[in-house]
Parts: C-alpha cells; sequence; structure tokens
C-alpha cells in the first residue's frame, strides 16, 4: 500500500533547486522533484551494466526458453 | 495540416501488407476510416525481417549495421558456442522516447519489444516479451507496476506457448493478453500525460504462427470448413474495434500510426540447413548420429569444416575462418570464393517437390552499413525468398521437415509489413509506395515539430 513512507526527503542547495526549476520550465516535466528523480533514476539504472549481467542464470534460462519456444533460438 | 500535439504509434507485430486490401479492410472500418483519410502503404521491413532488430530499426532509425544485433541472439565473435541475447542494454542508439524525452516530451512506451531491462524515460514505460517474468522489474517508475498488474487484473508478459496443438486454449491466452494490453493502454491514455504514446501487441504475431494454417487456402496443411478458419480475421476485427476505442479517445490534436514490424505468410516446411551442409561436404561431424539431434559444437569437427549455420525464420551461416574461429578451416585469402560457391550451392537447393526454390544467400556488406557490419554473421539465408523456415538440428530423415524442431509452427515473416498514418483534420487517402522502418522515426519528430537528428537513415513522410 503506498503511503508516505514509500518516500525520503532529500536536501539539495536553493540555488540548484531555483535553477532547475528555471530548466525544466516548458519541459514536461512537472515538478523539480519529477526531474530530480528521473535523473537520479537513470543515473542508478542499468544503464552501464554488461549484457552478460542483464539476467540472473535463472532469468537467462527463462528467457532463451521462451524464446526456444517462439522459434527464435 | 492542423496543429499536432502528440503522436501515437500502435504496434501490430507481424501484421501483413495484405491488411491493407479491400478485401480486409472491408471487416476492419476503424482501420479503413484511417487509410481513407490518412496515408497508408506496406512498409519494408529490416533485413533480416524479424521482431528484433525490426522495432528498434523502426523506433532509432538505424540499420542493424549501426545497431551491432541481427536477431534476438547473435554470436560471440570467435567462438563456436557463445552467443548473446539483445536485450535493451544491447541498444546503444537513442530511441524516439530517448530523443523526444530529452527535449521535454512525456512518452508513454508500452510493451515495445527491446525494452527490458528498464531504462528510465521521460514518463512511463512498461517492458516487453524479453521479460523474464512478472516478478521482474518491467515498468518506469517501479512503481507503476503495481498499478498496471491491478488494472490487467493479474498482468501477463506473453503467450506461454504458441506450439501447442491444444488451439483453443492458445486462442484463449492469446484474447486475454490482448485485452489486458488493451486495459493498460486504456489507463496509461488516460492517467498519464504524454506527448508520444507507443505500444505493440505482440497477438498478431501469436496468432499467425499458432493458426494461419486454417486461415490460408494455400497453406498446404489448410482443410476448408475447419473450427479456425475465420481466428486470425475475428482477432484482427477484435484488434479494430480496440483501435476505434483508442482514436475516439486520442482527441484533435493526434496523429495515430497503426504500423508493423514486418508481414507474415504461409510457411512451406523447414528446410535442414546443417543436415544439408553435412551432405556438401562443408560441415563434418566427430562421429554419425542417430536420430534428430539437436545442433551441439561439441559434435562437430571443426578441422574439417568449412561452415555451419543457425536456423529460424532465416539461416545464418556462419564460415570457419583461420585467424578467426578457434580451428578456422577457410584461410582469409580464399574467403570470398568459398562464399561465393555457399551461394550459388544454397540458390540451387531443391524444396520436396524437388523444384528449386528461390532462395536468396545474401552478404551482409550488400545489406547493411555502419560499424557492426563485421560481427554479422557471414551470410544470410532466406530459403524460397522465406516460404520456408531454417531448421538447424542433426540428423533429420529428410532436408525437409513439415513442422518445425520444436513443434507446430504455420507462417513465417514476410518483408512488408503495414504503414497507417491518419492526421487531424485531413481528407488524404493517399496510397504511397517504397516505405520502409526507418521513416518512421523521422515521421514522429516532423509531425511533433521537432528537428529530426542528423544520424535518422529514413525520411519523413509528411
Amino acid at each position: 500500500m503506498p503511503g508516505q513512507s514509500d518516500k525520503v526527503t532529500i536536501k539539495i542547495p536553493r540555488p540548484l533547486y531555483n535553477r532547475i526549476g528555471k530548466l525544466i520550465e516548458e519541459s514536461g516535466y512537472n515538478s523539480v522533484t519529477d526531474f530530480v528523480v528521473y535523473v537520479l533514476r537513470d543515473i542508478a539504472s542499468v544503464h552501464n551494466r554488461a549484457e552478460d549481467e542483464v539476467y540472473s542464470e535463472e532469468e537467462l534460462q527463462r528467457v532463451k526458453e521462451h524464446l526456444h519456444r517462439l522459434g527464435y533460438l | 495540416m492542423a496543429a499536432i500535439n502528440r503522436v501515437v504509434i500502435i504496434g501490430w507485430d507481424c501484421a501483413p501488407a495484405d491488411l491493407l486490401s479491400d478485401e480486409w479492410l472491408a471487416e476492419m472500418p476503424n482501420l479503413r476510416g484511417m487509410v481513407n483519410q490518412g496515408l497508408s502503404g506496406p512498409l519494408r521491413s529490416s533485413d533480416p525481417p524479424i521482431t528484433v532488430p525490426a522495432w528498434t530499426c523502426m523506433v532509432s532509425s538505424k540499420n542493424p549495421g549501426q545497431l551491432g544485433f541481427y536477431g534476438f541472439r547473435n554470436r560471440k565473435i570467435g567462438e563456436y558456442d557463445g552467443m548473446w541475447i539483445a536485450t535493451s542494454a544491447a541498444v546503444r542508439a537513442r530511441r524516439l522516447w530517448d530523443i523526444l524525452g530529452a527535449r521535454g516530451k512525456r512518452c508513454a512506451v508500452f510493451n515495445v519489444p527491446q525494452t527490458y531491462p528498464v531504462k528510465p524515460v521521460n514518463g512511463v514505460l512498461i517492458s516487453s516479451f524479453l521479460t523474464p517474468g512478472t516478478d521482474s522489474q518491467y515498468t518506469h517508475p517501479p512503481e507503476l507496476k503495481t498499478d498496471i498488474d491491478r488494472v490487467a487484473d493479474g498482468y501477463i508478459i506473453d503467450c506461454e506457448n504458441f506450439r501447442t496443438d491444444d488451439k483453443g486454449r492458445l486462442l484463449d491466452q492469446i484474447y486475454q493478453i490482448t485485452d489486458k494490453r488493451f486495459a493498460v493502454a486504456k489507463y496509461l491514455w488516460e492517467q498519464e500525460a504524454w506527448d508520444f504514446f507507443m505500444m505493440v501487441y505482440m497477438g498478431p504475431d501469436r496468432i499467425q504462427h499458432g493458426f494461419w494454417k486454417y486461415h490460408d487456402p494455400q497453406h498446404r496443411k489448410f482443410q476448408p470448413g475447419n473450427p479456425f478458419e475465420r481466428a486470425i480475421r475475428d482477432y484482427y476485427k477484435h484488434l479494430d474495434q480496440q483501435l476505434g476505442e483508442l482514436v475516439s479517445m486520442a482527441g484533435e490534436d493526434a496523429a495515430i500510426m497503426v504500423v508493423s514490424d514486418h508481414g507474415a505468410k504461409r510457411m512451406e516446411g523447414s528446410f535442414n540447413i546443417n543436415d544439408w551442409l553435412i551432405k556438401q561436404g562443408l560441415l563434418t561431424l566427430n562421429a554419425p548420429i542417430d536420430g534428430p539431434t539437436k545442433f551441439s559444437v561439441d559434435l562437430v569437427d571443426w578441422s574439417k569444416t568449412v561452415a555451419w549455420a543457425w536456423g529460424g525464420y532465416y539461416s545464418r551461416v556462419f564460415m570457419n575462418v583461420q585467424g578467426r574461429e578457434p580451428q578456422g578451416t577457410v584461410t582469409p585469402g580464399e574467403y570470398e570464393s568459398v562464399r561465393d560457391d555457399l551461394i550459388n550451392r544454397l540458390t540451387q537447393v531443391t524444396d520436396d517437390q524437388g523444384r528449386v526454390m528461390n532462395t536468396r544467400a545474401l552478404r551482409p556488406q550488400d545489406l547493411f552499413s555502419g560499424p557492426y557490419v563485421q560481427e554479422a554473421p557471414d551470410l544470410f539465408v532466406y530459403f524460397d525468398d522465406l516460404y520456408w523456415r531454417a531448421g538447424e538440428s542433426l540428423g533429420n530423415a529428410s532436408l525437409h521437415s513439415s513442422d518445425t524442431e520444436i513443434g507446430p509452427d504455420d507462417a513465417v515473416h514476410d518483408y512488408d509489413g503495414i504503414f497507417v498514418l491518419s492526421l487531424p483534420g485531413e481528407q488524404r487517402g493517399e496510397r504511397l509506395a517504397r516505405l520502409q522502418l526507418m521513416d518512421v522515426a523521422p515521421t514522429v519528430m516532423k509531425l511533433l515539430g521537432t528537428q529530426i537528428p542528423v544520424d535518422f537513415e529514413g525520411t519523413s513522410v509528411v
């Protein structure tokens, strides 16, 4: 169940906050929080993971089996 | 052209160009309305015409030689056994949602192939069928997953097994998944603020592979009056109804596209290419084998082998080259002449009736451009212009099999999919020729009034 405990507060310098506020004007981001969460997720994502690390051994087997049944392997 | 603020792409994986004929459109009023009002035509797929790389060619406007993958599985160069799967981690090129997102456009990306593992987008994303399961993290943002599961009443990533003889169950499953997708699409459509919305239905692909023989009088196994004769047509009518609902929700500032990544046609059978290579003296095994056997590199005497192949809806032939493969036999100096000889032999292959197939054996250098052409297989082979798929296993009773190694499959892929674009406030009804996958992304950019990146290979159709 979503609740307040799902979110935490992080403090950033006010000038940075103001600058981001200007940056995102008419950008499609609804708020500074939206933008900051997007950027942090991007950095923390699997973007740079090696291809071999995408799946655990068990997941890789599941995916290979699925592709095999689909006729691609 | 009226002001366009939003663009929608609805993908029907594997939908063939025939859908744009009067006969098919007669039963699909919503697609027909779009065709009559907008721009449409057959959409030439990538080479090879297959889900991966096709969808990514479409949304990045790049050919596979730029992307670096030629199918779901790809060979690790220099290894006999090494392969890797082209997930989203393998996509280095920027796709529509990456470019549009960076320019402040919010995107909703739903079930587009090669989106797992999930990378953040400016908006929302639900990944596609390389997702291991619903226990995986398949959405951006992660908390969207709970909503999706609730809205879909239990989200399903893909059909469990379409190679089954239990066709009634398969049909139920395809409809069930389709309706879950539709419920989620409507939810995203209404709940999210988006400028670009793209979803892909995999259902057309699954139903065509599972039911083509029931529907196509030209299929070898077609039986008139069978209970599934209308299964594929009825399914497209169902998709058309859902299309109509989405179009009615779109608003007057939205351009809507219906596209597919490749087409489909009847499968004539499976040609066992590794058995053929053995007969040609180009592939040698360590010891004779007894009965159908899965291809394994351990079975091969590499010191006496010139070439081996992977199967699928097309075949990839690899040559055993000195300096590249661990036990290469073909010298770099004779590489081209050996490859020419292979092409010559492959194009003389006959079908089970002794008729010479219309086989195309293609050099990657003639198909692709870009930094990854060197990593491509040595030949791409389309048996009988794709009507025959390629079987990889060894020791089959004949070079020709009526089914695949892993169960029934009725359809193969074809080069042309569909492109339909309706523009708000326009009555054009134009049929276009020579469209290709890579034209889709620049068209979207143009419609949204944003600059087309210089590295896009396609051209906007508007």
